[in-house]
């Protein structure tokens, strides 16, 4: 969005409460999302939540087109629809609900550093695995991604994101990476997250804020979901502070939830529970 | 054949390990103007790395290299971050003082800056206009010998184009000139929150430099040594005085061959005073507004669906409405 726009829109938001019908929308829950998608979702979800605002969760085929940036998931609210996490927090805030007012200067930069680290490495690893390893793109991500629609659209569809990510990787340098360098990286942004935590029970301390919200959506998703082999997971488990506060946040804002919903929609249907 | 003759040379003049660095030449007071090989030289500096320092201008390897690129005992390693690895490795190690929690900060703060910041230097100097007309494309063609200065920097300014667009344009930005506002504010929002995280201390970490001070130095020197004709980066740059003071800091401690004679565009001294930094503070939230602020308004004049509605005030302006046009 320009800066007029998102100017007006949070104009515009200031004015209305939440309401009751907001909606989020992701990709089908069972056939359709993949890794990086659900790990987006469910901190967007975690971190409303947190906020204690009620948001109904909507799977369709079309999200990634139905959004305004091409990327999932999104929130309808009112008549103002949000995509993205950087956003969505802009506009909870502009309706009067943020979890990171308490911080001081220098812990919101390390804040949105430390977002920015999951973003860069987490999420560009998981798109990786996803699309440029060759054996996960063609047994997981194309199948799936392509499961609503016919020949020989989804065959066209899958390649086209393929190679759109593909492209992505070479502009930011990471195609000359190999898979084992992949997971190197994961290990070592959760090593630089698991000593920022420390024995901490959240990031800044004792309030959640939208940093623990992502970290918890990438990291929940990566444990939960079968792919082709489980290194990812075995990254993230060999972190014991990182398990006990992916723990702790499912305990404290998902156990009243369903559990087998929020736990079987990570679930890619070829693996079965750990 | 030239290089190992070199190579052989330093090995007979210093026994110690002579560990050979190719990167772009310096101007403008700088050792080098590229910001990759900038990082890796202050990292040297910093860790006591003796470096031979090998431009690659007016060679054919300004298309054929990947630049930093370091050369030690015949293995070569290419960029930024894993030439610093291998320095660490080899016991030039400028963090060993650091607590786990600060290399974690460490790496959470280079992945901000390049995300936020890359992308708005980039286009600052490879696809505005105006400053790669006048400045960038003239000093790359100078500094390539022929006929390679027909090619280089048309190169890069796509290179730089492509990566802009595929990271940071989604499907409704796909024009450059909407992604140029979202990149540089925040561009402008990473240059305040490093400024908040610096403080008025020297270095990021304390009184010694580090690796993300090499990092930081990287990226901003250019910025602002660079004589840009264009440069609103560069005018919110200077007015955070205590990255311009860090910058400098650097080079006169460091590399005070490179800058003889410093004309600073900011100010020269560095004071503690609580009411200077709450002035610095009023004054970037001054600026950051009235440039949204402006930017708005220019949008609305010329986005006919909402000249309905007029809007003159940002809604959580807390400072006063005197807007300086920056």
């Amino acid at each position: 969005m320009s800066l007029a726009a998102e100017a007006f829109v949070s104009q515009i938001a200031a004015a209305e409460p939440w309401p009751e019908n907001a909606t989020l929308y992701q990709p089908l829950k069972e056939d359709q999302i993949l890794l990086s998608d659900s790990a987006s979702s469910l901190a967007v979800q975690t971190f409303l939540r947190m906020c204690g605002l009620p948001v109904l969760v909507s799977c369709r085929a079309n999200a990634e087109y139905m959004s305004p940036s091409g990327k999932v998931p999104f929130i309808h609210v009112g008549n103002q629809v949000v995509s993205e996490l950087g956003l969505i927090v802009q506009f909870t805030k502009a309706k009067g609900h943020s979890l990171s007012d308490g911080l001081d200067d220098v812990q919101r930069a390390e804040m949105k550093a430390y977002m920015e680290l999951v973003n860069n490495m987490l999420l560009t690893a998981e798109l990786y695995i996803q699309w440029c390893d060759d054996y996960t793109a063609t047994e997981i991500s194309r199948p799936r991604y392509s499961s609503p629609y016919s020949w020989p659209l989804n065959h066209i569809l899958a390649y086209q994101k393929q190679w759109e990510v593909r492209r992505k990787m070479n502009a930011i340098g990471w195609s000359g990476k190999s898979l084992e360098q992949v997971y190197e990286d994961v290990s070592q942004c959760c090593q630089a997250l698991s000593q920022r935590l420390g024995t901490q029970p959240y990031f800044f301390n004792k309030q959640p804020t939208e940093l623990d919200a992502l970290v918890f959506g990438h990291l929940f998703t990566i444990l939960t979901t079968q792919l082709t082999n489980d290194e990812l997971a075995e990254k993230v488990k060999s972190y014991t502070n990182l398990l006990s506060f992916c723990h702790r946040i499912e305990q404290a804002y998902f156990k009243e939830h369903d559990r087998e919903s929020q736990s079987g929609s990570s679930r890619h249907s070829k693996g079965s529970l750990p | 054949m030239l290089e190992d003759g070199l190579l052989l040379l330093f090995m007979h003049t210093n026994m110690a390990e002579p560990m050979e660095l190719l990167c772009w030449g310096g101007d403008w007071d700088l050792p080098s103007v590229h910001t990759d090989s900038l990082i890796v030289l202050a990292y040297a500096k910093f860790s006591g790395a003796a470096l031979a320092v090998k431009s690659i201008d007016w060679t054919w390897r300004t298309i054929t290299a990947s630049v930093p690129q370091l050369h030690f005992e015949g293995s070569t390693v290419t960029e930024p971050t894993q030439i610093l690895n291998f320095l660490r490795k080899q016991r030039f190690n400028a963090d060993y003082e650091l607590t786990a929690k600060q290399g974690a900060d460490t790496m959470a703060y280079i992945a901000l800056l390049e995300e936020k910041l890359r992308p708005a230097l980039l286009h600052t100097f490879w696809v505005d206009a105006e400053n790669y007309a006048n400045l960038t494309r003239p000093w790359f063609t100078s500094h390539s010998p022929f006929p390679l200065n027909f090619f280089v920097p048309g190169r890069q300014a796509s290179l730089a184009l492509s990566r802009i667009l595929l990271t940071k344009a989604e499907s409704p930005l796909l024009n450059i000139t909407e992604v140029e506002g979202k990149i540089y504010s925040e561009a402008k929002e990473c240059l305040n929150l490093l400024s908040h995280r610096l403080g008025n201390f020297h270095f990021f970490f304390g009184d010694r430099p580090t690796s993300l001070d090499a990092f930081v130095f990287g990226h901003i020197a250019p910025l602002i040594k660079a004589p840009l004709p264009s440069g609103q980066l560069q005018k919110h740059l200077n007015q955070l005085d205590n990255l311009c003071q860090f910058c400098n800091t650097i080079l006169k401690n460091y590399f005070t061959d490179a800058s003889a004679e410093k004309r600073m565009d900011c100010s020269p001294t560095a004071t503690h005073d609580p009411v200077d930094a709450n002035l610095q503070k009023l004054t970037q939230l001054v600026n950051k507004e009235s440039n949204l602020i402006e930017k708005m308004d220019d949008n609305l004049r010329s986005s006919p669906q909402h000249r309905p509605h007029r809007h003159d005030t940002k809604p959580s302006a807390p400072a006063s409405e005197n807007s300086t046009r920056a």
